[in-house]
């Protein structure tokens, strides 16, 4: 009994880093570049919803989405356009550059303790023995169903192809036609608006928020795109529920202060058996 | 194409043996400088503290800014000590050990005279060395590690994490007899792990426990919530804002008749912004030194004086300010005593001179009337401390709130 | 006499203006150290500064030659500083006490352990690339951490961290500066040897690399062990500069500040590591003795905005023309073409690798291996699709 309750927790919680790893892979697959800012556009996600939520829950939700869409639009052109063709490393740098100044500006306008930002009260459904709550079986659909709304949109517009062509070979897709800058820009304004939604989901576990909360939740979706290889859409679902899942089963067990490390030591076991995750393309090596 | 290279070697070998050599000559003529007086310009006694002012902790780092900033404003408005007037230094740490050094040295060569130490322990175990080393006088908040006050200028005003889990076991042992017991701590944090230690080695071994822990930037805590479920009583030796979370989130499983008890760490626990105390049905207490919700007594004027200068929700007080207030206060009046017994200082002495002074107050006869601690008739409590430096004060059980279940 | 000055004019100086420039700051200070008129506050920084020298040079090894992007360098670290901490309180109760021999021992031990690590690492290095790579050193690093914070309070201290004997605080700089002339002696050579043109080639392309006989295995191995041993001693120097070593300190975050030093360093540019961890230690430090009190929520953004700014600066292709007219290099050019009388010409500077014309042998290789691939045997890929 207990085992289940757990296992539904795991997948709540891995709904919530699928999402962000969503974010992750496809920001990752596109631009060719490590976002370590993501985790931090999460927290202004939620600081955001403290804002607007003194109006009204759905519209909270509507600005923080579109606030981060353009915070992540923003980002791009600020910080990552001009450093285009450059080494990745130094966009890494800039990256980390981004998400200490979102930390501290959070700080300096929020304060550093923790808010309670309680979206709404949805209670909780008993099936059989097992209470669930409403919350995390939101959370759980809207990331499969998100996650299968992205694999269309890739698939079947226009944008979306022009976004794999992008991913696939830069230069190539640049001589096809396709204007790069719009497309990463569109990038962007997606990974955003999914790490705003995981921002939200978040909140429906622990309705709390602070200036460094991004930073954790950033690097499992981090671990979790990997695991399920960098720049696949459902390996990234899959990284995350498996990271969720196995977070919530370490934590029951007095393994728990190890949990961190068993994480990454399956992350490793993982890589050396398949070096570019569960799902992940092969890439042929150019010599 | 040889000399060429031979040359480039030998320079560089004769530059590390020159160093090498310059290095052990340095270690055998170890002279060590004397006591330098860097007081020496100084038109106010300099009190500092190092604690943290961002990252995670930084929200008790800041109370302790707010508190102690407020006191010395007070006690400057009132004239100071016969018109020595008194200045507060804080740097930040980040709660880093790493960054202590920095911090103590630049304070102590801007003429830091007094100090409060850090904030937190991590930080205030490389602190202590530093200051015994100089002889610079700490009197910390909210350091509560057992080992800070190890040396003899070292002094602390919260109580010692031993001391809480003693104390809190003995009160387990008197009033919770045939009660389930679950431990919720954080595995990676000193205080927490120092108070539940001691707290299983104390406890009655009638009792039947269970364990859950988290770590450092964890808030979900369902998990470690399904274990604890059928707990009576849940003891929670950590910091309000992860305990907050647990009882949000365990509202609806853990038994609505449990009690969730604390130590000093859960005190502002109902002063959380957004998060409502009276929305969970379970028991919450502690057995602390201060209650930020007291409505009575000195600690009310305090809350009132401090939410009238602080925006509540962004800068909260906690027991760390309360206790930084108490600091200052206590240096104040122990200047006083000294000043009384007939010691000279002026705001020119140096940071030794004044450790020397008030080391012998307070490991002395000294009574402090602070607003932490069980209060007497008049409001204030009354606090001493034990030549070995740890505080000897009452603590109290607070009920935050009863028990609301049907 | 006449073949020593023949000999000095021979020499290449810039291969040893590291030595060089650091030796002089080390005799420096260790001069002004003993007439005494260095404050505390500048010892620690010295320390933190050679620390942190060492930590990036060492890093530099594996970043700019060999061109793996490792975020697991505090790993290594904490590997050294809990063995050399351990050693040294061992060695403390001994005859030895906290003396210079026992310093060498200690840092021997978290050398080796560390390089241990690093073969450790090493291994998947082998078979992953870039951020995967990276990305199972930040992996490394936390898994490190963990197990030494959930260590017994008797072996290494637990979460309390561990209690370590500091060295004599005046001169452990001195031991610092020397630590760091050690490390660029191995570092500097190892690069302009042989087997350094061999790392390199290995970053510059792997397989053409392999293709001309060169050992992948052994010297992508050599570089990750002797980066660790490096950040071992560190480590070592850490405990020696501290009273406790705590697990916490070493996180991901410390690791991408080493980092940092190595690419605004100029990746793969020695002299580089060490100037920019020199000035992003003094400018942490000013920052944080600086904004105290109220001010101190100021000092990540003004850090984060100085960061951004200087990588823009030095990395944007828009930037390129106006980043050559400002370099010191083309600043002294100007100059003497002045005392020459000649007019500068900006066009002179030109560079050759960037030419348009000079055609990617990597792009025209690759294509043509593609098509043998795809003619003369099916992908296994494309097998398991059917």
């Amino acid at each position: 009994m207990d085992f289940i309750i757990t296992l539904v927790n795991g997948l709540s919680l891995g709904g919530v880093y699928a999402m962000i790893a969503l974010g992750y892979t496809m920001v990752y697959g596109i631009a060719k570049l490590l976002n370590f800012a993501h985790g931090d556009v999460i927290m202004v996600s939620g600081y955001a919803i403290l804002v607007f939520l003194s109006f009204d829950p759905i519209l909270a939700i509507i600005c923080a989405t579109l606030f981060c869409m353009l915070l992540g639009i923003a980002m791009e052109r600020v910080a990552y356009r001009p450093l285009r063709g450059a080494s990745p490393l130094a966009v890494l740098i800039t990256a980390i550059g981004v998400s200490y100044l979102l930390q501290s500006l959070a700080q300096i306008i929020f304060g550093a303790a923790d808010r309670y930002v309680i979206v709404a009260d949805l209670g909780s459904i008993t099936l059989g023995e097992v209470k669930i709550d409403v919350g995390t079986i939101i959370t759980l659909g809207a990331s499969l169903v998100i996650m299968m709304a992205l694999s269309l949109f890739v698939k079947f517009t226009r944008t979306g192809r022009a976004m794999v062509a992008v991913s696939e070979d830069r230069d190539a897709a640049r001589l096809m036609g396709i204007n790069i800058n719009r497309i990463i820009t569109i990038t962007f304004a997606i990974g955003s608006a999914l790490a705003a939604l995981a921002g939200l989901f978040s909140l429906f576990r622990v309705p709390t928020i602070m200036p460094t909360y991004g930073a954790m939740p950033g690097i499992k979706a981090f671990v979790a795109a990997v695991i399920g290889g960098i720049g696949s859409i459902p390996g990234a679902m899959l990284g995350g529920i498996l990271l969720g899942v196995v977070e919530c089963i370490c934590n029951s067990t007095p393994l728990a202060p190890y949990t961190i490390a068993i994480e990454f030591a399956i992350l490793i076991v993982i890589l050396l058996v398949k070096p570019t995750g569960i799902l992940g393309k092969k890439r042929r090596e150019k010599v | 194409m040889k000399a060429k290279r031979f040359f480039g070697k030998l320079a560089a070998l004769t530059l590390t043996v020159a160093v090498t050599v310059g290095c052990v000559f340095g270690l055998a003529s170890c002279g060590g400088k004397k006591n330098v007086n860097y007081a020496e310009n100084n038109t106010t006694i300099k009190i500092g503290v190092s604690g943290p002012l961002t990252g995670g902790a930084a929200v008790y780092g800041v109370a302790v800014k707010n508190s102690a900033q407020l006191a010395i404003n007070e006690i400057n408005e009132k004239g100071g000590l016969d018109g020595i007037l008194f200045e507060f230094v804080m740097t930040d740490d980040e709660h880093d050990p790493n960054l202590v050094a920095a911090n103590y040295a630049n304070m102590l060569e801007g003429g830091m005279q007094i100090s409060l130490g850090t904030v937190t322990t991590a930080p205030g175990l490389e602190f202590k060395e530093f200051s015994h080393d100089d002889n610079v006088f700490v009197l910390t908040p909210s350091a509560s590690g057992d080992n800070i006050p190890e040396y003899d200028n070292a002094f602390q005003m919260c109580f010692a994490d031993s001391n809480q889990g003693t104390a809190s076991a003995k009160f387990f042992n008197e009033n919770y007899q045939g009660k389930k017991v679950g431990i919720f701590f954080k595995s990676d944090d000193e205080y927490s792990t120092g108070i539940k230690d001691k707290f299983l080695q104390e406890l009655s071994s009638s009792f039947t426990v269970e364990e859950a822990s988290f770590k450092e930037q964890e808030s979900d805590f369902r998990t470690q919530i399904q274990t604890l479920k059928d707990c009576d009583v849940i003891f929670m030796p950590i910091y309000y804002t992860p305990a907050s979370q647990f009882m949000f989130q365990g509202k609806n499983t853990v038994k609505s008749t449990a009690i969730y008890y604390g130590c000093d760490g859960l005190d502002g626990i109902d002063a959380i912004d957004g998060f409502d105390i009276n929305s969970i049905t379970q028991e919450v207490s502690y057995l602390s030194h201060f209650n930020s919700g007291a409505t009575t007594g000195a600690a009310a004027e305090f809350i009132d004086k401090y939410n009238a200068a602080y925006d509540e929700a962004a800068e909260p007080l906690n027991q760390f300010g309360a206790a930084a207030y108490d600091c200052v206060y206590a240096i104040y009046e122990a200047l006083k005593v000294a000043k009384a017994a007939g010691k000279e200082f002026s705001v020119t002495t140096s940071a030794s001179d004044f450790c020397d002074i008030l080391t012998e107050v307070f490991a002395g006869d000294f009574v402090f009337k602070g607003v932490t601690g069980a209060p007497e008739s008049d409001g204030y409590s009354r606090i001493s401390w034990t030549a070995q430096g740890f505080v000897n004060k009452e603590a109290v059980k607070y009920v935050v709130k009863e028990c609301t279940a049907e | 006499m006449t073949s020593l000055l023949q000999g000095l004019k021979n020499i290449k100086w810039k291969h040893y203006i590291n030595y060089i420039a650091v030796g002089i700051f080390a005799i420096l200070f260790t001069l002004m150290t003993f007439g005494g008129s260095l404050p505390q506050s500048t010892l620690y920084m010295l320390e933190e500064i050679t620390m942190n020298i060492l930590l990036s040079v060492s890093l530099c090894l594996v970043v700019g030659f060999l061109g793996e992007l490792s975020l697991g360098h505090a790993g290594f670290m904490c590997v050294g500083a809990y063995m050399g901490g351990k050693l040294a309180v061992i060695l403390s109760k001994t005859a030895l006490g906290n003396g210079v021999l026992s310093f060498v021992f200690c840092m021997l031990l978290g050398a080796v352990v560390a390089g241990a690590a690093g073969f450790l690492i090493g291994l998947p290095a082998l078979r992953l690339k870039g951020d995967y790579l990276a990305i199972v050193t930040l992996a490394f690093g936390e898994i490190v951490k963990t197990l030494f914070q959930n260590s017994s309070s008797e072996s290494f201290g637990g979460p309390v961290g561990l209690r370590t004997p500091r060295f004599d605080k005046q001169y452990l700089f001195i031991i610092g500066f020397a630590l760091v002339l050690l490390a660029l002696f191995v570092i500097q050579n190892l690069i302009r040897s042989k087997h350094g043109r061999a790392i390199t080639a290995i970053r510059d392309n792997e397989i053409a690399a392999k293709a001309t006989g060169i050992n992948v295995t052994k010297y992508k191995l050599l570089g990750f062990i002797i980066s660790a041993a490096f950040a071992g001693i560190a480590g070592v120097f850490y405990s020696f500069s501290h009273n406790y070593v705590k697990a916490e300190v070493f996180d991901y975050n410390y690791s991408i500040e080493i980092l940092i030093m190595v690419v605004l360093g100029g990746m793969g540019n020695i002299s580089g590591a060490i100037i920019s961890a020199t000035l992003i230690t003094v400018l942490n430090t000013e920052l944080q003795t600086i904004l105290t009190g109220d001010r101190a929520v100021l000092k990540d953004v003004i850090y984060a905005l100085i960061l951004i700014a200087i990588v823009i600066y030095n990395n944007a292709p828009a930037l390129r023309s106006f980043r050559e007219r400002f370099t010191p290099r083309a600043f002294v050019r100007r100059l003497l073409a002045k005392r020459k009388g000649n007019a500068y010409n900006a066009d002179d500077d030109a560079r050759w690798d960037v030419v348009p014309t000079k055609i990617d042998m990597d792009e025209v290789l690759s294509v043509d291996l593609k098509v043998v691939e795809s003619t003369m045997r099916p992908d296994k890929e494309d097998k398991s699709d059917e």
